[in-house]
């Protein structure tokens, strides 16, 4: 688990947009992240997109995970939309949860990296979200020039 | 019982069940040892010497008589069926209005009715985003939608369960609709079934709407005021469903559900009323997971511990005190969205394992549970299932078939020992509301939850078309996702607005003003103010923003 | 003559849009303060240019430490205050400090949403920071983070951490005024308040305080700080954050305090960086002590392992053979 690890840390927002409440799931692959060495901010369900937006620009988020259940998914387009005119289009996104096949082809053309279905192993999950974080700090690392 | 006396009883006994266990022991390969959901072990065999009816009397009695570990009535299901009282909601009211409507001409006697997530979350239709809403409930903000919503509903003459949270506005709206018709409210009858805060605080934070103290205020108004106004009304739900389906084990979610009762029953007399006045009107709400000899074995075990406890350490002296009334949903928890039609038979088993544990109602759940709000047509098998049960299997004809069983009654009685001891626990942490808010009852379900998802990961615990007989997984049906009607959503905000506009205003002013001197008097009673408020107008959001500004705004605690 | 910072980098610092971090920091840019966050957390090269670069900046704002233990309401009050703040018109910063899980690194940083009147207001700048193996219970950088918020044009700095390790000796260090929230709630007294804190507050909170139990809090802390070894008049505040009652004396008691402030802040910064050094030294001596090869250290240790010296001799004689 321990292999693999960024430094410095990811930084991953995990939260839930929308009106959906159940948040069994999320907590879970929190506290999988956490344990995969990365710092993970957590928010409670019912977070508006202004809200997020502002918490990834300060937090400095390598990756946002949405967890979906019902229909969030079908505003996170309007969310990635809000990121990248916030200048937050490095930002990475993953949508983990139940997304019906034929909703999935408009997420992955709005920018979503990946989409995780309920099946999804804790390994998968970290390697997933671990690949997009490295991405996105060389992104970053890049438009700053080399950090020491 | 001890080696001689079942020697005595049953000579040849030991040498019968030695000759047994070398047998089995020499042919079984690799034994390992198994532990059910609540991690107590599980034998292969059970025999008198694990349990032989010598405690009968005192441990089972009859049904409809203390300790009630048979059955809380004398007749059981063979006398009066359970209740079959199915969820719905979705859309706007007068979707909902078309499905009720199909349930009562189906000759049903209760009706559910489940709110909008942008309901539990305490606002109006007008305050989100159209798309996501009415896909998971009803949007009812005002008296005139539960009008809408309810039109050709008897109200005195049907059971309702209002799904819906503090601060209760839903049964505020029906209340004030009732008045409307004539309809006395000493004739209305249901229940709150999301009256219980802390498992909303503990492990369902979307129903979690007021701070812990303005909860546990509009509560105790809640159920002084049903006790003037609505003798009918069960205003006490409490809920053991969101801690299991949060990943408790059957065990801890009966203790911690127990607790919470201990706890509301005691504030209730602390508020200087009744215990077995109170005690009448407490119903419980509960999951029933697959795990199909431990729910049997929770449900007796927990009816045994109520009864005890309520005569005991309460004090009740009234029979209808001492009863573990209870509705149960089967688990949704369970259901996967791979092979969905396999849920057919999952929660086949589950009501099996709720009907033989003697539940007083039952909600079977929508093989498509897992992905969708159901279509008429798998809520139609869903209903089948209970009436195949039924009908068919005579599930009905004996009260307590598993009684007597020695592994059942072993599993009752050893589980009910675990749950003695957590509830010792909870006790020495300063009950439940304490236990809750320490963060104590979240970090136990969330272990719970980890441990259960690292032995599905692992293979250990296996579910089928998930990490096993997965050969089966086709691709999905290729019919688009149904989605409520985005114009008639549209059209329901734009009709909301025009009636925001067009009430009286100086109204709403008054009673939002009552409301708030309510709230800010220990004297008052809020509950009795949010009726009037809602015959005066007022909005579900209006509501409950003003109470989240008095009372606070409820944050859970997440402890991950 | 000083080595001018080489041309490349500077250049390194600039953003693709062309203009300097440091300079949108210092125009308030957001996203530049959260960058420079991030950076000073990584402890590198380019962190310790750019600190150098804002130091100059820093000292404007007036900085509060909240400490208090788990269940207390801390972040709830300081969403109240915060509320009281931009009332009146004041921009915020806030680090919000939780511990790292000392054996994966890994963290839950849930603080933030409890501020949740302000999670869209651009004039509350929250930044959630892990403590990354700090084993004060603060994070190493956090100084820095302090500093950078400084710097960037916010007018109240407050630093928040459960307080646990040593961290409220860090915040005190930090913060102009310290503030020890404490709530009646678990049925126990407020006897289980560790008393270092109690030596660090400059103002005492009762939460929750319409609870039964909240007088006797009170008095019991009142009896407590007659302990204090510099008998300073500490004053108490009882509250109720979640109706935002008492929230106005709060701030009006740590405007007081912050008023009649004379330590100045360079004083703070020696004392920190005299603690600094002191620890950095030890890790180097105790790193050259353990790994120290040759004849004269090897009879000291037999000598001291036979117990013909003693451990603290020893020590005298070896730190005289690293020299």
């Amino acid at each position: 688990m321990t292999a693999g690890k960024l430094s410095p840390p990811a930084r991953v927002l995990v939260t839930k947009i929308g009106l959906d409440g159940h948040d069994r799931g999320s907590r879970i692959v929190a506290a999988y992240l956490r344990d995969a060495g990365m710092e993970v901010i957590y928010t409670p369900p019912w977070q508006s997109i202004p809200a997020v937006v502002k918490l990834a620009l300060e937090e400095d988020v390598d990756v946002i995970g949405i967890s979906s259940l019902a229909t969030d998914h079908l505003i996170v387009p309007k969310l990635l939309d809000a990121l990248r005119a916030a200048g937050l289009g490095h930002v990475g996104m993953i949508v983990g949860g139940i997304v019906p096949e034929d909703e999935r082809p408009a997420l992955l053309a709005a920018g979503v990296a990946a989409i995780l279905g309920p099946g999804s192993s804790r390994d998968e999950i970290i390697a997933q979200v671990t690949a997009l974080a490295a991405k996105v700090q060389e992104t970053k690392d890049a438009e700053l020039g080399e950090i020491a | 019982m001890s080696q001689e006396a079942v020697q005595l009883s049953l000579p040849g006994f030991e040498q019968a069940h030695g000759r047994w266990r070398t047998e089995y022991d020499r042919q079984i390969g690799t034994d390992r040892a198994i532990k059910n959901r609540s991690r107590i072990e599980i034998k292969p065999l059970y025999t008198p010497r694990d349990w032989n009816g010598d405690a009968f009397l005192d441990d089972l009695g009859f049904p409809g008589q203390s300790p009630y570990t048979r059955g809380i009535y004398p007749t059981m299901h063979r006398g009066r069926t359970w209740t079959q009282r199915q969820l719905i909601g979705l859309g706007t009211p007068e979707d909902y209005n078309k499905r009720v409507r199909v349930i009562l001409d189906a000759g049903a006697t209760a009706i559910s009715l489940l709110p909008c997530n942008s309901g539990f979350r305490g606002v109006d239709c007008d305050e989100v985003d159209p798309v996501l809403l009415g896909t998971c409930g009803t949007v009812i903000n005002t008296t005139d939608h539960m009008d809408r919503a309810l039109d050709g509903v008897p109200l005195g003459r049907i059971s309702t369960a209002m799904n819906d949270p503090s601060p209760f506005t839903l049964l505020a709206f029906l209340l004030a609709v009732a008045k409307r018709r004539g309809v006395p409210w000493s004739a209305i009858t249901g229940t709150s079934n999301q009256s219980d805060y802390i498992s909303h605080f503990i492990a369902n934070h979307m129903f979690y709407r007021l701070s812990l103290p303005g909860a546990r205020r509009v509560l105790l108004d809640h159920i002084a005021f049903c006790r003037t106004h609505l003798p009918g009304w069960n205003p006490v739900s409490v809920v053991g469903q969101h801690m299991q389906q949060a990943g408790a084990t059957p065990v801890e979610t009966m203790a911690f559900t127990i607790s919470t009762a201990l706890q509301y029953a005691q504030d209730c007399v602390e508020r200087g009323m009744d215990i077995d006045h109170v005690l009448r009107r407490f119903t419980f709400f509960f999951d029933i997971s697959i795990s199909f000899f431990e729910e049997v074995a929770k449900f007796r075990a927990g009816r045994r511990i109520w009864a005890r406890l309520t005569r005991e350490r309460l004090g009740a002296k009234d029979p209808g005190s001492w009863r573990f009334k209870f509705h149960a949903q089967t688990s949704g928890v369970d259901l996967t969205e791979q092979q969905p039609l396999n849920n057919i038979a999952r929660v086949a088993v589950q009501a099996m394992a709720g009907i033989m544990s003697g539940l007083q109602s039952l909600h079977t759940d929508a093989y498509d549970e897992a992905i969708t709000t159901p279509t008429e047509e798998t809520a139609r098998i869903a209903v089948a299932t209970q009436n195949i049960l039924r009908e068919e299997a005579h599930l009905c004809d004996v009260i307590d078939p598993l009684g007597g069983s020695y592994y059942v009654e072993t599993l009752t009685d050893q589980m009910e020992r675990e749950m003695l001891k957590l509830i010792g626990q909870i006790d020495e942490a300063g009950g439940m509301y304490k236990a809750a808010e320490t963060g104590l009852i979240q970090g136990m379900i969330g272990q719970s939850a980890l441990a259960f998802q690292e032995k599905v990961e692992s293979g250990e615990e296996k579910v089928v078309g998930v990490n096993c007989y997965q050969d089966g997984n086709s691709a999905p049906p290729a019919r688009p996702t149904e989605r409520p009607d985005l114009a008639r959503m549209d059209a329901h905000i734009a009709r909301f607005k025009v009636f925001k506009e067009q009430r009286s205003q100086s109204d709403v002013d008054r009673a939002l003003d009552a409301l708030k001197r309510a709230a800010n008097s220990a004297r008052e009673n809020t509950y009795e103010r949010i009726v009037e408020a809602a015959a005066a107008g007022v909005t579900h959001g209006e509501i409950v923003r003003l109470l989240r500004a008095e009372l606070g705004f409820g944050h859970p605690l997440v402890v991950v | 003559m000083d080595t001018p910072l080489s041309l490349s980098d500077t250049a390194r610092e600039k953003s693709p849009t062309g203009s300097d971090i440091v300079e949108r920091l210092a125009a308030g840019d957001p996203a530049a303060l959260a960058r420079c966050i991030s950076l000073m957390e990584t402890g590198s090269a380019a962190a310790d240019r750019i600190h150098r670069r804002i130091v100059p900046k820093t000292g404007r704002a007036a900085v509060l430490g909240f400490t208090g233990a788990p269940g207390a309401g801390k972040s709830t009050l300081i969403d109240a205050l915060i509320a009281a703040l931009r009332a009146q018109a004041r921009t915020v910063a806030v680090a919000a400090v939780d511990p790292s899980s000392p054996i994966f690194g890994g963290a839950i940083l849930g603080d933030r949403v409890r501020m949740r009147r302000h999670a869209e207001d651009s004039g509350v700048f929250i930044r959630s920071v892990a403590s990354r193996g700090h084993l004060g219970g603060l994070s190493e950088s956090i100084h820095r983070i302090v500093d950078v918020m400084d710097a960037a044009g916010r007018d109240v700095v407050i630093v928040e951490t459960v307080g646990t390790g040593q961290s409220e000796v860090e915040v005190a260090e930090i913060a102009d005024v310290c503030v020890v929230v404490n709530a009646p709630n678990m049925g126990d007294d407020v006897q289980a308040m560790k008393a270092g804190v109690l030596e660090i507050a400059d103002v005492l909170v009762v939460n929750k305080a319409d609870l039964p139990l909240a007088q006797r809090a009170t008095d019991q802390l009142r009896d407590m700080l007659k302990l204090r070894h510099d008998k300073r008049d500490v004053p108490i505040v009882e509250t109720i954050a979640i109706k935002d009652t008492g929230v106005e004396t709060l701030l009006a008691t740590i405007g007081t305090l912050l008023a009649g402030r004379t330590s100045d802040k360079q004083k703070a910064r020696e004392r920190r960086a005299r603690r600094l050094i002191a620890q950095a030294g030890s890790r180097l001596i105790y790193d050259r002590l353990r790994d120290h090869a040759g004849g004269e250290m090897e009879d000291l240790i037999k000598a001291a392992a036979s117990g013909e010296i003693g451990i603290a001799d020893a020590a005298q004689r070896a730190l005289k053979v690293i020299g």
